[in-house]
């Protein structure tokens, strides 16, 4: 990109930025500080606070002929602006000069400190934002250290006001910056809070049902220069200088947000380490300096007091508690007697030394590995994923998103909020879903297809773009068509394919046509190009890199081939009840995790596992970046990491696997995975310098974000970057089999019931219900009255539900979000009728 | 009160056009009905697309909103510098006797508001009282007595 | 030897002999004085108002706890000898005046130099040294003092903690003090 570059002069220092930059901004590039509360890097500036003020000059110029007036010396006469001005709100121009030291400016900023502090509490020591706090620091360094104010006028105000279920506002403390309100608008797209009245009575309200209704809610309490927002989760938990600090790996979906846990040893938890609170770390290319409430507040579940902590064995049809050397010789010999008929089940929770030496250990004895999640294309994204370096903060005008039977704002907070982002930049947002979904509202096109066609409209798109002669009996519509010149005309092209209302077969063809679509494009193989899956699980992809593959569709008949089953990190019969059965009987089951699942209940050896807060290892994300996580804890009870006990396994079946550790079973990965040859943990642990600067001693800047120093991960190149030549063949999707009844879809509801949710109790009045939405039309046609109790008729159960009717949902569909106690596994034919 | 929401929706399309004319939609509807009832202020961030929690911020924002029923006269006194020296605040008190309330609220048969204003630019002419957008300078008790009493009989309150 | 050397012994034989009496004298009259010494443990001798002995936790006039569960005085320590967990108040359940009060409060004596920079610390005046100085463990478990062991009794007239107040009685973070200087 060439900018024009505009030079001045900061405090005696030259500075080249682009043009437009603000004052403010380019001192910070030139390494200078210029304090400030309401102004942040990644919000648009307002100037409210005059925290930044300076004094600015600009050259002299003849009125008459406009020319430049020069001193006796040959330079240029400076016309000091008669006021200071905010350093924020002012941009650059050529010949500037900025006095940010000079004695007016010091002044300016002593007066300003302490006009915000006549009406603040000064309750620093009970305040959570106490050490990291913005206004403590600045009043340290740039305040005159008392107040001509009287201490008995201050003005009190509400100490407790609930903002919502997650974030508690201290009216007294805010300092009125707007950072919150601005964040809300323009990062998050959830405009839920203002200001309401003004002068000393401002307040932070908001309106939404339920308040401050935002999936990126605790990022405020990041940027929030005072303590005024602090979370429920961290509330007087600790203080911030009395914590260690360890980078970890979000594992709540495939964005892989870069984390920090906060963590220290505590009484109340007998002297364990527990995590305080977790804290988003920087990473420009995957998260920026954001994290979703999950990822924020769903952390409880790795610490939980319901873990299994030691190993069970079956004895007499109970599972007793035993020792590590007895439960590994009693699931060795299960294992031993069945052969060549263990089958392996795996999700994408765990890391990919947990996979790989899975995958390694059922190869050695000869069985099948499968990845329990349910959904096909991770080895396209392997030939043309999104190619290395790239960022989804960079696509803007020109560029184009194609969101296809995925509801990102669910399933993915982040990558929604980045999708947004660009599309707000000017990226051409293409949507297809059978349903509204939030990410409509940003779209530039949105295609609308009947479940159970998404297939086919890929199909369609496909052939708007290519014109192929056998694709014809796809010929798409008007609104399709357009979509396609969309795609065709864009520079980049990035495709997010999704498994809503997708069986396997569907989610196979799906993935395919995406391929296809960006191979006719010719957008493979390039930064900012490429398809990401959204995967179900934070690994996914890993497991599909580590060579696991998922049963197509028919995880009964692989568990009903088998003679031993070893399960890992996945509970198949708390999702599909009816597996209970194919598991039960002779067939020798092994499950290794972190609860006592439903699945678990019916195991012969039960093995402890560890949790991603207390071991190390490796994940790879959707956008196919390799991030390596920390331990941030003491292991609970007799726990073992998953690879390790993978490790011990074999030993007892006389296989040798690497034991010494994750980053040993790495090299390995690298040497026998072509694409992961070049990464390494010394690799993974690299780090550049990125903007905006956050998490220094200028926490006033950009907030509490951690900086990372700890690793920004490898971005794996997928192999279309080698082989321009790649052709992707669509298949046709199965043919579409009309059936009595409506089509019940699961769909993902960020805080579903699940287990790794359950446990943070913070989160239980936001989760989701297990609610029946369907159509105005069905609503009216079965009787159902807003809120009405149903019935409905799957796999020759009922289960008795919530109906709510909604704009935006599709007739002879109902709807369920996953993960509610309602076990649904795929899309199916159900009989919904009116509860007598 | 019970407000119809076809009125509303017809006062705010009169004004509505985009985000920025929630102020002038909003100044009608205040307009009508002397204040502005909670349905016009969900009505018109839906119909201009600015967030509710927006509108309300534009609705307390400004003096010339109320969102409680105002009266059917709007007595403000001035209470800047120069009118409180002229004695202002006695006018205020004669007045809160008088009507049974305190600055700021309404009497329970919405007929009257008594409020106090900053400044009303008009200093030379202190103390003053306005009377729904009426000027009335150079007041003594006697001069807001009669004007009181006027506003009490034109209502045949007597 | 000549009479000088005589004469010059006897002077000295004298002069130590006055150096005696004057020592017996000393002796002599100190056992009229009043000891020095203390029958401890049966007497104890009495400490001075500023000795720093082993830490307290004060409560207000009506019972509530003076500490805020800060953790300042854990910051300030320079022996890393203090533990401090907070917890959020309610009207039901109240401890302090402030919003916040301290569910855990530990002080290692092992590792305490009683240097009395908590007390300098302290925003409420709550943790201060006082003259309780005999501190001898048989375990190294014994030596941490927890809240229990360090607040004093609630003063007459007063209730004990949690209490429950009326709503709104308590609005300040930390309660206002008599004299803040």
């Amino acid at each position: 990109m060439s900018e024009e570059l505009v030079r001045l002069k900061i405090d005696d220092i030259d500075v080249r930025v682009p043009k437009g930059t603000k004052v403010v901004d380019a001192a910070k590039q030139a390494g200078i500080d210029i304090p400030v509360f309401c102004h942040h890097p990644k919000i648009e500036s307002v100037g409210m606070c005059r925290m930044c003020l300076v004094e600015i000059g600009t050259p002299k110029r003849d009125r008459s002929t406009g020319e430049k007036l020069l001193d006796e010396g040959g330079q240029p006469q400076i016309e000091f602006w008669p006021k200071l001005e905010t350093s924020c709100t002012t941009p650059v121009s050529e010949g500037m000069v900025v006095k940010v030291s000079s004695e007016k400016a010091i002044e300016g900023r002593k007066q300003i400190l302490e006009f915000l502090l006549t009406s603040h509490p000064l309750d620093c020591p009970i305040c959570d934002k106490g050490g990291e706090c913005s206004l403590q620091d600045l009043v340290m360094e740039h305040g005159s250290g008392e107040s001509r104010f009287l201490l008995e006028d201050k003005k009190h105000q509400d100490k407790h006001v609930q903002l919502g279920d997650l974030i508690v506002l201290d009216r007294e403390r805010c300092i009125q910056c707007a950072r919150c309100i601005r964040f809300q608008k323009e990062v998050a797209g959830d405009p839920v809070l203002a200001f309401a009245e003004r002068g000393r009575n401002i307040e932070i309200v908001t309106f939404s049902d339920p308040g401050f209704n935002s999936y990126f809610s605790g990022n405020t309490t990041d940027i929030c220069p005072v303590g005024a927002l602090t979370t429920v989760d961290f509330r007087f938990g600790a203080r911030s200088w009395e914590m260690d600090a360890t980078a970890s790996i979000c594992t709540h979906c495939p964005v892989g947000c870069n984390l920090m846990l906060n963590t220290r040893r505590e009484a109340r938890a007998n002297g364990r380490q527990v995590i305080k609170r977790v804290m988003p770390r920087q990473n420009e290319q995957v998260n920026e300096i954001w994290i979703c409430d999950k990822g924020r507040f769903a952390h409880h579940f790795a610490t939980s007091e319901e873990r299994l902590t030691k190993p069970l064995v079956r004895i007499d049809g109970k599972l007793i508690e035993t020792s590590w050397k007895k439960a590994l010789e009693h699931a060795a010999e299960g294992l031993k007697a069945a052969g060549e008929g263990v089958v392996g089940l795996a999700s994408g929770r765990v890391s990919n030394e947990d996979l790989f030496n899975f995958h390694t250990l059922l190869k050695s004895v000869g069985g099948r590995a499968i990845l329990s999640d349910s959904q096909a294309g991770g080895e396209l994204v392997q030939q043309v994923g999104v190619g290395k370096g790239t960022d989804l903060g960079a696509l803007g005008a020109g560029d184009a998103i194609l969101v296809i039977a995925s509801d990102l704002h669910e399933e993915a907070p982040i990558w929604w909020q980045r999708v947004m982002g660009a599309a707000k930049r000017g990226a051409t947002l293409v949507v297809a879903n059978a349903r509204k979904t939030r990410l409509d509202d940003y779209a530039g096109h949105v295609v609308r297809y009947r479940y159970q066609e998404a297939a086919r409209t890929g199909l369609g798109l496909l052939q708007a773009i290519t014109g192929a002669k056998d694709l014809s009996k796809f010929a798409s519509d008007e609104p399709l068509k357009s979509a396609a010149k969309a795609l065709t005309e864009a520079e980049n092209l990035v495709i997010f394919c999704g498994v809503e209302g997708l069986t396997y077969a569907e989610s196979k063809s799906l993935s395919d046509v995406c391929a296809a679509i960006l191979v006719e494009t010719k957008n493979v193989g390039r930064a900012q190009n490429g398809l990401i899956a959204v995967w179900p699980k934070n690994n996914t992809q890993g497991a599909w890199d580590m060579g696991l593959r998922p049963a197509e569709g028919d995880l009964e008949k692989a568990f009903a081939d088998a003679k031993a089953v070893y399960i890992m990190a996945v509970d198949p019969v708390g999702d599909d009840p009816s597996l209970a059965e194919s598991l039960e009987g002779d067939r020798f089951l092994v499950v290794q995790e972190l609860f006592m699942t439903p699945t678990a209940e019916l195991a012969d050896v039960v093995l402890p596992a560890q949790s991603f807060v207390e071991r190390e290892g490796t994940f790879t994300s959707g956008e196919r970046r390799v991030q390596r996580f920390y331990p941030a804890v003491k292991a609970l009870g007799e726990t073992k990491a998953d690879w390790r006990i993978i490790t011990s396994l074999a030993a007892s079946l006389g296989i040798e696997l690497e034991d010494s550790s994750a980053a040993a079973v790495f090299l390995q990965i690298a040497e026998e995975t072509e694409a992961y040859a070049e990464i390494n943990y010394q690799s993974l642990a690299e780090f550049e310098e990125q903007w905006p600067p956050v998490g220094e001693e200028d926490l006033y800047y950009g907030g509490t974000t951690f900086k990372n120093r700890q690793g920004l991960g490898v971005q794996v190149a997928p192999a279309a970057e080698q082989d321009q030549s790649l052709k992707i063949q669509w298949s046709a999707p199965p043919e579409f089999k009309g059936k009595k009844g409506y089509l019940l879809v699961p769909v993902v509801e960020l805080y579903n019931r699940g287990a790794t949710v359950m446990p943070s109790e913070n989160l239980h009045p936001r989760l989701a219900s297990p609610v029946l939405w369907m159509s105005l039309k069905d609503a009216k046609s079965i009787g159902v009255i807003q809120g009405a109790q149903v019935e409905l008729l799957l796999d020759g159960r009922t289960e008795e539900l919530q109906a709510i009717a909604e704009e935006g949902i599709p007739e002879g569909v109902v709807l369920l979000g996953r993960g509610l106690g309602v076990p649904i596994a795929e899309p199916q034919y159900v009989e919904v009728r009116l509860k007598a | 009160m019970q407000i119809p929401v076809s009125e509303i929706h017809e006062i705010i399309d009169r004004e509505a056009d985009d985000e920025g004319s929630i102020i002038s939609a909003l100044e009608k509807v205040q307009q009508h009905y002397r204040y502005l009832p909670k349905e016009a202020l969900i009505l018109a961030s839906q119909r201009l697309g600015v967030p509710l929690s927006q509108a309300y911020a534009v609705a307390t924002f400004y003096n010339a909103f109320s969102l409680k029923p105002k009266g059917k006269y709007c007595l403000q006194i001035c209470m800047g510098t120069a009118c409180h020296v002229r004695g202002s605040p006695q006018l205020l008190d004669q007045m809160e006797t008088k009507f049974n309330i305190k600055a700021g609220e309404t009497t329970p048969d919405h007929l009257f508001t008594l409020e106090t204003v900053n400044c009303l630019g008009a200093c030379a002419l202190g103390p003053i009282v306005v009377v729904n957008d009426e000027y009335s300078g150079q007041m003594t008790v006697q001069k807001s007595d009669a004007l009181m009493k006027r506003l009490i009989r034109k209502e045949g309150l007597d | 030897m000549s009479l000088m050397g005589i004469l010059r012994g006897l002077w000295a034989a004298l002069l130590s002999m006055f150096e005696l009496l004057r020592g017996l004298w000393t002796t002599f009259r100190s056992m009229f004085e009043t000891p020095v010494t203390y029958q401890y443990p049966e007497v104890k001798r009495p400490v001075r108002e500023r000795f720093k002995g082993r830490h307290v936790l004060k409560r207000y006039d009506n019972g509530l706890e003076r500490c805020i569960g800060c953790a300042l005085c854990a910051a300030a320590c320079p022996a890393d000898a203090i533990f401090v967990e907070a917890a959020e108040n309610t009207d039901e359940e109240r401890y302090s005046p402030g919003e916040r009060y301290a569910s855990t409060y530990q002080i290692n004596l092992m590792r305490c130099i009683f240097c009395g920079y908590c007390e300098d610390a302290c925003p409420t005046e709550a943790i201060v040294l006082e003259h309780q100085y005999e501190l001898s463990f048989t375990s190294r478990r014994d030596a941490i003092y927890t809240k229990e062991l360090l607040i004093v009794p609630v003063p007459e007239g007063g209730k004990p903690t949690p209490q429950n107040v009326p709503v709104g009685m308590f609005n300040r973070a930390i309660p206002e003090m008599k004299d803040p200087a």
